[in-house]
């Protein structure tokens, strides 16, 4: 029907406007207030992201109930006036069999999710997706990519959420949400990371990722029932309360003097160190394979000069000069990405080593104080 | 970690009706996982004007005598004064999504909000009750405390057939114990979320430094100490009457032995700390100096 009355009208008018107006989404009108908030082209770039505590909850448990793999999932939510608002999230399946096929059936997985939580009133638009990580190191390869693949795809290039569950086990849960910096997309768009690309973009570990600063919040109807489950029931007002009978007790982790931790963390970090010197050997051996090609090469041209210079001298013919690169393959300069990102794993390992050491000290000072009385 | 106010209702066993023939026995404890409840929640909120309660899915793990409810999943439904209808091929689907991630945890049973229990609720169960077959599925209703006059809570159910010809409208909802349950490491997440609450800004930044955390935790302990103070000291003064109870309780907890801090060791700890800290430090120089130098030209 509206089709034949469009064709109608487009017929009626004059000619030059021949082809009808393709025919325009129509958006409900967004209100005057709403107008400056509201970016149908994703042009206001995100300054804050917004985490429900829906998804801090789903986050924690799928991060503690893989362990120690890292969890893997898509964050569902939308963005408002530059706040990125993220209001659900849901896990992906570990996927382990070769890679074409459980690329096919994660898409297809995907796909079904997001419109089963459309159905029941959800936000369905991904904007990103977590990983959970062990003691402050989550400079992965993987990351990278599917940040990068992400970056492309997503509105406002997406966001990656880390959680990290060393830290939540100490009795601190960290969230913290990170976007690639535009440096380190040039230089992966290229798929170059040699010396000379990472000084060009200025690269350093510290360079690949920017921080966007992240904030929870619950939403009143929760924030009520936690607080009625964490709030002692109705004991006799006049007995003191030896024993908390609340749903959910106040909690004293982070008091914990044990230094365990520590042993790990230090086998982390000199792992780390290892693997960064054994990825530092392959490069430097590279690299001498490099320069070594690159001195025969120059010899070679060095000689065919010199015997040119006798041929021209006798009245011969010069041989060819430019045979050089067919004589002889320079390799090809090594990524330095791997190093980069080894780098960042010890950086983070080391840092989540040094939090806890100064905590390490402050409780062991606090519990001798206390003692020595 | 009981849920909610305590119910005077008795316990029953659920006893065996006869209409199953492998002697079931009784579930006696249900346990959430707060991602469930917290899911609920959320579920309500983006109800439809239209609907009054919502009901979804309880995913998790049984054993014989216990529950455990891992997660859950909204279901469509509708309700009106005729007829009730619940979306199959919807909850089908979903179920199955859910199984690709988490293949271990099955259909325990379901939720609802609001307590009051129908018809329908029985009707609902009945359907629950043969996609749990043989295990008896079980019912959460969460009162949202949304409404005027009703206490937030969790209560748990088990369906029991009831009347000399079991019909599936009939059934009786026997109360169960229900507790919310997590593991230590998921106890800091909550911790995020409770201290969400200051009731000017409903939202918190994160993340803290290890420090920030142990520093609340020093305050509530002293703050306790504080009001323990303040109680033994009006004991002695003679203005309350002392509770033997705390009296023992606190002798217990303040004769705490504290052997492991004696001088030696606390030095060698303390030298083993300090080098920690000097090394980590001294790490993290190297590896941004090394990431500074790959930087520089070689000419």
């Amino acid at each position: 029907m509206a089709t034949s009355m469009a064709a109608a009208i487009a017929a009626s008018m004059p000619a030059t406007q021949a082809a009808p107006t393709p025919a325009q989404p129509t958006y409900e009108a967004i209100p005057p207030s709403m107008s400056k908030v509201i970016d149908i082209e994703a042009e206001i770039p995100v300054m804050t992201i917004q985490l429900d505590a829906l998804v801090v909850s789903k986050i924690v448990k799928h991060s503690s109930d893989v362990q120690p793999s890292p969890a893997l999932g898509l964050l569902i939510g939308i963005d408002l006036d530059g706040t990125l608002e993220i209001s659900n999230s849901f896990p992906l399946p570990n996927t382990n069999d070769d890679e074409d096929k459980s690329g096919k059936a994660l898409a297809r997985y995907q796909a079904a999710m997001l419109r089963s939580l459309k159905e029941v009133q959800a936000d369905d638009a991904v904007v990103g997706f977590y990983q959970s990580n062990s003691l402050g190191a989550f400079f992965k390869q993987s990351l990278l990519d599917m940040q990068a693949v992400h970056q492309e795809k997503l509105r406002h290039g997406g966001i990656v959420i880390v959680h990290d569950v060393a830290q939540a086990s100490r009795g601190n849960s960290s969230f913290r949400a990170f976007k690639l910096t535009k440096s380190f997309l040039h230089a992966y768009k290229f798929k170059k990371f040699n010396t000379q690309s990472l000084i060009e973009h200025g690269l350093t570990f510290s360079s690949i990722f920017e921080e966007i600063p992240l904030r929870i919040r619950t939403n009143p109807l929760l924030a009520a029932f936690i607080n009625t489950l964490s709030t002692p029931s109705s004991s006799p007002p006049s007995k003191f309360p030896s024993s908390p009978s609340a749903a959910l007790p106040p909690s004293f982790s982070p008091l914990d003097l044990s230094s365990a931790s520590f042993t790990h963390n230090l086998t982390q970090v000199l792992d780390g160190l290892d693997d960064y010197k054994t990825e530092e050997g392959n490069l430097a051996y590279l690299a001498r394979q490099i320069a070594r090609e690159k001195a025969r090469a120059d010899a070679h041209v060095q000689k065919r000069r010199e015997e040119n210079a006798l041929r021209t001298s006798q009245g011969l013919a010069p041989l060819p000069e430019d045979d050089v690169s067919r004589l002889f393959k320079i390799p090809s300069e090594p990524s330095r990405l791997e190093s980069m990102l080894l780098l960042g794993q010890i950086d983070g390992y080391s840092k989540s080593l040094a939090d806890g050491a100064s905590v390490g000290l402050v409780k062991m000072f606090a519990a001798n104080a206390s003692s020595g009385i | 970690m009981p849920l909610g106010p305590s119910s005077s209702a008795v316990h029953l066993q659920n006893l065996n009706s006869g209409s199953t023939l492998n002697p079931v026995r009784s579930l006696q404890n249900v346990t959430i996982h707060p991602v469930a409840l917290f899911s609920i929640l959320d579920h309500y909120l983006r109800r439809t004007d239209a609907q009054e309660r919502v009901i979804g899915t309880l995913v998790g793990t049984r054993t014989e005598t216990e529950i455990e409810v891992h997660n859950c999943v909204a279901v469509l439904h509708s309700e009106t004064s005729e007829q009730v209808a619940v979306d199959m091929d919807y909850h089908r689907t979903v179920f199955e999504l859910h199984h690709k991630v988490r293949p271990k945890e099955v259909i325990v049973g379901w939720y609802s909000t609001g307590s009051n229990l129908n018809t329908y609720s029985a009707l609902i169960q009945n359907f629950y009750s043969q996609e749990t077959a043989p295990h008896t599925a079980v019912h959460v209703a969460v009162n949202t405390g949304a409404e005027e006059g009703s206490e937030p809570g969790v209560k748990a159910y088990i369906g029991s057939p009831v009347g000399v010809y079991p019909k599936p409208e009939n059934c009786v909802f026997v109360p169960i114990p229900c507790e919310l349950r997590f593991n230590d490491a998921e106890r800091s997440g909550l911790d995020l979320l409770t201290k969400s609450f200051p009731p000017n800004s409903s939202s918190i930044a994160s993340p803290s430094s290890d420090i920030e955390v142990l520093e609340r935790s020093i305050q509530t302990v002293s703050d306790m100490l504080d009001r323990v103070l303040t109680y033994v000291r009006s004991v002695i003064a003679g203005e309350t009457k002392g509770d033997p109870e705390v009296g023992r309780y606190l002798l217990e907890t303040f004769a705490t032995s504290t052997e492991g801090l004696d001088q030696g060791s606390f030095a060698s700890s303390l030298q083993d700390t300090l080098v920690i800290s000097y090394l980590a430090n001294l790490v993290r120089a190297q590896a941004e100096v090394s990431a500074r130098l790959q930087l520089v030209t070689s000419s």
